[in-house]
């Protein structure tokens, strides 16, 4: 946000809530969570294709690292895509419920103005919003996540050889989910 | 006179001991068996038979056979001081069903006995074996229905259609 709006210092506060609003950047906290929980489920399939098919930990070690760091990128990018989609629906959704929750809440604050009052609820609303389409986000790919990997190394690649089956199935999961996430319906 | 006599007495009281030298009498039998119970690693059923003759007139490392499921094998010894015997017995598992199978066990002198009446057509039923051990052959495990990877594709596409089904409703203009 900082660099958007260094140019022009006149932005009010409320267009820099609007702009983040509905910018595709993430905050430095969401951005954590996202690579975090990428990183964790990208590493899932380290546990089963060593423990199920039976590769070896240390032999195999460059292509595990190289799947989980390749994989967690694009998982990380599917999440914020699929995010940036969902915050405005889910913005849209909460609205209503949001305001009536937050006038009720600043009902009996005479102090307040109506433009101080609206800027609350707009920064609440973009909260709420942000909190739910970040872990919805989450959810969401983690389950196709696992769904494009069960199917691929057990059925498309359940023949070949445990480490192509790795390379291939790792690539397809996240390969398809960043191209899912980034389809708008 | 009398000595003959005495003497006569005492070979018709032994004699019947001196001939029945090769035949076990009141045979007990401590067993133990292997039979394949999983098809999963396995093409054949394997039935192993070991076990233990203890005979009340001392005899041991005798000559058997085994008669299991009509065929006759004969029975090695694998411990000579423990009298200890085994047999071995595999065919496909379709040929050997789950059930109880019966294995007889004839020593030299029933076994050309058996060979005999076979020769002749006749059945075997009347000829009494040796000893018998049952087996109750539990049937072959040919491995779970439903693998577990079908299970956990099923839950993972479950789980996705729930979120699927979120994020339609989400992303629904309603």
């Amino acid at each position: 946000m900082a660099a958007k709006s260094g140019k022009q210092k006149n932005l009010t506060k409320e267009e820099e809530l609007l702009l983040q609003d509905f910018s595709r950047n993430v905050s430095t906290k969401s951005s954590a969570l996202f690579y975090g929980n990428a990183l964790i489920v990208s590493a899932i399939p380290i546990w089963l294709f060593w423990r199920i098919h039976q590769m070896d930990l240390y032999q195999s070690g460059i292509i595990f690292v190289v799947g989980t760091i390749v994989s967690t990128y694009l998982v990380s990018f599917a999440y914020k895509n699929v995010k940036f989609v969902l915050k405005h629906k889910v913005a849209q959704k909460r609205e209503e419920a949001v305001s009536r929750e937050m006038m009720k809440k600043l009902a009996d604050d005479k102090k307040m103005n109506k433009k101080e009052k609206d800027e609350r609820i707009l920064w609440k609303k973009n909260e709420v919003a942000d909190y739910e389409a970040t872990t919805f986000a989450i959810f969401y790919n983690n389950a196709l996540y696992l769904v494009l990997l069960i199917i691929a190394s057990f059925y498309v690649l359940r023949n070949f050889n445990p480490n192509i089956n790795y390379i291939f199935s790792v690539g397809t999961a996240c390969g398809l989910l960043a191209l899912f996430s980034t389809s708008t319906k | 006179m009398a000595t003959n006599g005495w003497i006569i007495f005492v070979i018709t009281l032994f004699a019947p001991l001196l001939v029945a030298g090769d035949t076990c009498l009141s045979p007990s039998v401590k067993s133990k068996y292997y039979i394949t119970t999983e098809a999963a690693a396995s093409v054949d059923t394997v039935f192993i038979v070991e076990f233990q003759l203890t005979c009340k007139n001392g005899l041991k490392n005798l000559n058997l056979y085994a008669d299991i499921n009509g065929k006759f094998l004969p029975v090695t010894i694998t411990d000579d001081s423990k009298s200890q015997y085994q047999v071995s017995y595999s065919d496909e598992n379709k040929n050997l069903p789950a059930g109880n199978y019966d294995v007889r066990f004839y020593d030299e002198e029933g076994y050309s006995i058996l060979r005999k009446a076979q020769r002749s057509g006749e059945t075997n039923d009347s000829i009494k074996p040796l000893f018998t051990i049952a087996l109750n052959h539990p049937g072959v495990w040919k491995g779970p229905v439903v693998q577990s990877e079908f299970i956990a594709a099923v839950v993972a596409i479950l789980v996705w259609y729930v979120a699927y089904s979120a994020k339609s409703q989400l992303q629904s203009d309603k």
